[in-house]
C-alpha cells in the first residue's frame, strides 16, 4: 500500500492522458516520482498570451488530495497573479487554513474536489483574466491596470521567449 | 562546480599557510604557534574548518540520504537561513563567552539540525514513494539512531556542565538538543506508522489519528520546553531573542494540533454516529466515485447531511484537516442539531415528508378548532352538525391516513410546541398558519381552496357531505347508513345552510374576477349570515340537545375513527386535552382533528379541481343549491373539464370553518369571525350592507 495520494495521482494522470483538456499537457516528471509533475500550458486564445507554451512544475504534498499542490512556472512570465519567481497565486491552491493575501473566503480554497485538471484550467483562465485585486506580482498588476499596451507587449515578449524565439 | 573551486581554493590556501609557517619555523611546534598567532593564517584555518564541516556533511548526506531531492534541498536552505540568523542572535546574548569553541559548538548544532530536518523530510517522503527499499529503511533507522544518540549525549553533557559549572551557554545547547530529540522521536513515530502502513495492503485508517495525537503530544512537550527555557533564560541571562520565532511557531503548531484534534474528533464522532451509511442503492445510482480518492465506492461509505457520499476513511482524513463537506463546503460542525434532524430525514424520508405536511394542517386544524370554539360557545347548535359530519367522514373514508406516523422524539415535541402558538393565533383570525398557498389577492381561490380542502378530507364521503347539509332534502339516497346516522337525526331540523355546497361554488365564481367584487360578495354573505343567525339562535336549544345525542353516538360509532386520529401529528396528549375541554360543548373535536391531516394529502388534487371549476365558469349554479347530492355530483362533473367526478365534487362541499380560517387574511373574514365570536352581528353587518344583495340567502348558508 503506497498511500492514497499516490493512487489518486495515478488516477488523475490516467484521466489526463485519456481525456486531455484542450491546451494542457501534464504528467509526472518521471514515473518513479508521482509527486512532481510537469505541465505545459498553452496561452489562451484572444489574449496577449496567445500562442505561448508555458512550462510549469507541480509539486504535490504527501497528503495530496487533502492539501493543495504547489505550482510554479519554470519559464519567465509576467502576470499579476504569478510571483516573479514563477509561483502561481490562485485561491484554489491555498489550503483553507492559510490566507496569504487575506482576502479569500474559504469557499474558494483548496478542497479534495479540485484536481490537477481543474487547477490547470483555473490557471488558463487566470492567464486570460488577471485578478489585479490580489496581486502576487505588483509590478505586473500595476502595468496591467495602468498600461495595458505595455503589459501586452511584455506578454508577447514572454510568449516569444516561451517558444524559444 | 563553484563549490568544488572554493573547496580547492580553501585547500590551496591552507596548504600555503601551513607550508609558509613550516618554511619559516622549520619545526612543528613553532610553526603551530606562528599560525595561531597570525590572524590571516587563523582565518584561513577557520575557513578550512568550515570547508571540512561542509565536506563531512556532504559525506554523511551521501551516506544516509544518497541524493537529496529538490524539495528537500529547498527546505533545507530555507530553514538554514532562519537557523543562521537565530544563531547570530544567540551570539549577541552570549557575546561574553564568545570563543572559537563556542562558534564550533553552534556550527555543530546547526549541522545536526540540518540532519534532523533532512530526516524529517525523508520520512515524510516515505508516504509518497511508491516503493521503499531495504536500503531506505536501513539508512533511516541508522540515521535516527545516530541523531538520537548524539542528542542524548549533548543533552547529558549540557546538563552536567550546567550542574557543575553553573548556568552558561550550555543551557542553550541543552534545550536545543532536547528540542532536536523531540524531533527525532517524532520522526521515529512517523517512521513506525508509515512502515506499518506500508506492510498492509489497505490504507490504514487510524494512522492519521495516531499521527495527530503524537503530534499533539510532541507539540505539548515542545511548548513546555520552550516556556521553561525562556523562563530560565530570563532569570539567568536576558530575554532569549533568538528563541522567539521557534517558540512562536511551536506554540502555534501546538494550538493547531489541539484544535485539529478537538474538531476532527467531533467531526469524526458525528460521522460515525450521526451520518448514515450510504445504502447500496445510493452507491449504485449515478456517479459513485469518491471525490477524495477518485476511486469507486463499494462499501464503507458515509453520507453527509448535504447528501454527498464519500469513503469513510477518506472523509475521516479530510475531517482531520477541515470540518467541511469537500464538495459543497457545508460546515458539518456548525449544525450539530440540524444535522441530527437531517439525518433523521434521510433515514426516514417518508416519515418526514408525511410529518411536514401534517404539521401545517395540524396548525390549521388547531387554529380552526380554536376559531370555531368561539362561535360555538355562542351557538353550538349552529355548527353542531358540521364537525360531526366530519367525524362521519373520517369514519367513512375507508383507508386510514396512509402514513402511520410515529413521531420521532424531537418531532413529537414540535407539534406540541406549535400548538400553543396556533392556539394563540387562533382567536385573531389572521393566523399565518392557515394562510392558504394562494396569495391574498386571489381570495376567491383561497376560499375555494378552503372549501375544497375540507371537501378533500371527506374524500369518498364528501359526496354525501353536501347533502347532509341540506335538511330540506331528507332523501339522501347515496348515504351509507353507517356513516350518516347523525344526518338523519338532523334532517328534521329546519336549520342551517340548506345549499352550502352549491352556493360556495357559485359564489366563488362570482368572486373570481376582481378583488373588490370578491369583497362585495363576501359582504353580502355577511348580511345573509346575520339574518340567518337570527333564525338560527332560535334553534340553538334544539341543537344543543341534538349535540348531546351526537356525542353519545359518536362515542359509540367513532371507535374505529380514533385510530387515524392517533396517527395525526397532533400528539395524543393534545387530542385528549381537546377532547376533554370540548366535552362540555361539543365532543367532536378529536374526530375533526383526526380527519384533518387528510387535507394536506388532498390539497393538490383539490387545487386542480379549483382551477377546473373556475374555468368551467358555470355561474348559474343557484339551482344547484337545492339539488340533492346526486345532482350536485353530476353538475360538478359537467363543470370540471378534465378532473374526475370525484375530484370535482370535492370543492362543492364547502366547509365554513375551513373557509373561515383560510380566508382569515381577508378583512371581511376577520370581521365575520369577530362578529361570530362577539355576537355583534348587527353592527358588523350594517357596515357591510352597502353592497348589493342578490343571493344573500344562499351565501349565508354556505358560510355556515
Amino acid at each position: 500500500m503506497a498511500g492514497s495520494a499516490l493512487k489518486r495521482l495515478m488516477a488523475e494522470y490516467k484521466q489526463l492522458t485519456l481525456n486531455p483538456p484542450e491546451g494542457i499537457i501534464a504528467g509526472p516528471v518521471d514515473e518513479e516520482n508521482f509527486f512532481e509533475w510537469e505541465a505545459l500550458i498553452m496561452g489562451p486564445q484572444d489574449t496577449c498570451f496567445e500562442g505561448g507554451v508555458f512550462p510549469a512544475r507541480l509539486t504535490f504534498p504527501s497528503d495530496y488530495p487533502l492539501s493543495p499542490p504547489k505550482m510554479k512556472f519554470t519559464c519567465e512570465i509576467f502576470h499579476p497573479n504569478i510571483y516573479a519567481d514563477g509561483r502561481v497565486c490562485i485561491s484554489i491552491l491555498h489550503a483553507p487554513g492559510d490566507d496569504p493575501m487575506g482576502y479569500e473566503t474559504s469557499a474558494e480554497r483548496w478542497s479534495p474536489v479540485q484536481s490537477v485538471e481543474k487547477i490547470l484550467l483555473s490557471v488558463v483562465s487566470m492567464l486570460s483574466e488577471p485578478n489585479d485585486e490580489s496581486a502576487a506580482n505588483v509590478d505586473a498588476a500595476k502595468t496591467w491596470r495602468d498600461d495595458r499596451k505595455g503589459f501586452e507587449e511584455i506578454a508577447r515578449v514572454t510568449v516569444r521567449k516561451s517558444l524559444g524565439l | 562546480m563553484r563549490s568544488l573551486v572554493l573547496t580547492g581554493l580553501s585547500f590551496m590556501l591552507t596548504a600555503s599557510v601551513i607550508g609558509n609557517a613550516y618554511y619559516q619555523k622549520k619545526q612543528f611546534y613553532p610553526s603551530v604557534v606562528y599560525i595561531t598567532k597570525s590572524n590571516p593564517s587563523m582565518a584561513v584555518m577557520y575557513v578550512q574548518a568550515l570547508v571540512f564541516v561542509v565536506l563531512m556533511g556532504k559525506m554523511l548526506r551521501a551516506l544516509f540520504f544518497g541524493q537529496l531531492r529538490a524539495a528537500e534541498m529547498e527546505h533545507l536552505i530555507e530553514r538554514s537561513w532562519y537557523a543562521v540568523t537565530e544563531t547570530c542572535l544567540a551570539f549577541t546574548v552570549f557575546r561574553d563567552d564568545f570563543s572559537p569553541r563556542f562558534v564550533a559548538l553552534f556550527t555543530l548544532l546547526l549541522f545536526l539540525k540540518c540532519f534532523h530536518w533532512l530526516a524529517e523530510d525523508r520520512i515524510d517522503y516515505m508516504e509518497r514513494s511508491p516503493a521503499i527499499s531495504w536500503k531506505f529503511h536501513f539508512r533511516a533507522l541508522s540515521l535516527m539512531f545516530v541523531l538520537g544518540l548524539l542528542d542524548i549525549l549533548f543533552v547529558r553533557h549540557a546538563f552536567y556542565s550546567t550542574m557543575s559549572k553553573g548556568p552558561s551557554v550550555q543551557l542553550v545547547f541543552g534545550f536545543e538538543y532536547e528540542i532536536l530529540l523531540t524531533v527525532v522521536v517524532m520522526t521515529f513515530i512517523k517512521y513506525l506508522l508509515h512502515a506499518i502502513d506500508l506492510q498492509s495492503q489497505n490504507p490504514w485508517d487510524n494512522k492519521a489519528v495516531y499521527l495527530l495525537y503524537s503530534e499533539l503530544a510532541m507539540g505539548f512537550i515542545r511548548v513546555i520546553l520552550y516556556v521553561a527555557f525562556v523562563f530560565i533564560m530570563i532569570k539567568v541571562h536576558t530575554f532569549p531573542l533568538f528563541a522567539i520565532r521557534p517558540m512562536y511557531l511551536t506554540v502555534r503548531a501546538f494550538q493547531k494540533a489541539a484544535q485539529d484534534v478537538i474538531l476532527s474528533r467531533r467531526a469524526i464522532r458525528n460521522m460515525n454516529t450521526l451520518y448514515p451509511d450510504a445504502t447500496p442503492e445510493e452507491l449504485s445510482s449515478g456517479d459513485n466515485v469518491c471525490i477524495i480518492c477518485r476511486e469507486e465506492m463499494t462499501s464503507g461509505c458515509k453520507k453527509l447531511p448535504c447528501g454527498h457520499i464519500f469513503h469513510t476513511s477518506c472523509l475521516r482524513s479530510w475531517f482531520q484537516r477541515q470540518q467541511t463537506c469537500p464538495t459543497c463546503r457545508l460546515e458539518v460542525l456548525r449544525m450539530p442539531r440540524p444535522q441530527q434532524q437531517q439525518q433523521q430525514q434521510q433515514q426516514q424520508p417518508q416519515q418526514q415528508q408525511a410529518a411536514q405536511p401534517q404539521q401545517a394542517p395540524n396548525q390549521n386544524g388547531q387554529a380552526g378548532v380554536e376559531q370555531m370554539q368561539n362561535p360555538f360557545q355562542n351557538m353550538p347548535g349552529m355548527f353542531g352538525g358540521m364537525p360531526f359530519q366530519w367525524n362521519g367522514a373520517g369514519a367513512a373514508v375507508p383507508p386510514p391516513p396512509p402514513y402511520m406516523w410515529q413521531p420521532p422524539p424531537q418531532q413529537q415535541q414540535q407539534p406540541q410546541q406549535q400548538t400553543p402558538g396556533a392556539a394563540g393565533q387562533a382567536p385573531t383570525p389572521a393566523s399565518s398558519s392557515s394562510s392558504s398557498p394562494t396569495s391574498a389577492a386571489a381570495t376567491p381561490t383561497t376560499s375555494q381552496q378552503a372549501n375544497t380542502q375540507t371537501g378533500g378530507t371527506a374524500s369518498a364521503a364528501s359526496t354525501s357531505m353536501p347533502s347532509t347539509q341540506m335538511p330540506p332534502f331528507p332523501g339522501f339516497p347515496p348515504f351509507l347508513p353507517g356513516m350518516m346516522p347523525p344526518v338523519f337525526s338532523y334532517a328534521g331540523f329546519p336549520s342551517p345552510p340548506p345549499s352550502m355546497a352549491g352556493l360556495s361554488d357559485e359564489e366563488l365564481r362570482v368572486m373570481e374576477g376582481v378583488e373588490r367584487s370578491n369583497i362585495e360578495a363576501r359582504i353580502q354573505w355577511l348580511r345573509d349570515i346575520q339574518a340567518l343567525l337570527d333564525g338560527a339562535m332560535v334553534l340553538i336549544n334544539q341543537y344543543n340537545s341534538v349535540a348531546s345525542q351526537i356525542n353519545s353516538r359518536h362515542d359509540g360509532t367513532s371507535a374505529p375513527q380514533v385510530v387515524p386520529i392517533s396517527t395525526s401529528p397532533s400528539s395524543p396528549h393534545q387530542q385528549q386535552q381537546q377532547a376533554s375541554s370540548s366535552t362540555t360543548q361539543v365532543n367532536w373535536w378529536p374526530a375533526g382533528s383526526g380527519a384533518r391531516p387528510k387535507y394536506s394529502s388532498t390539497i393538490s388534487s383539490t387545487h386542480v379541481t379549483n382551477s377546473s371549476k373556475e374555468r368551467s365558469g358555470s355561474l348559474s349554479s343557484p339551482s344547484e343549491k337545492h339539488e340533492s347530492s346526486d345532482n350536485v355530483e353530476k353538475e360538478e362533473t359537467k363543470g370540471a373539464t378534465g378532473s374526475s367526478p370525484k375530484e370535482a365534487e370535492i370543492p362543492k362541499w364547502s366547509d365554513p370553518r375551513e373557509e373561515e380560517h383560510t380566508d382569515e387574511m381577508h378583512e371581511v373574514r376577520k370581521r365575520r369571525l369577530q362578529h361570530f365570536s362577539q355576537h355583534h352581528l348587527d353592527s358588523n353587518s350594517s357596515n357591510l350592507d352597502s353592497s348589493n344583495s342578490d343571493k344573500n340567502n344562499s351565501e349565508s348558508e354556505e358560510k355556515h
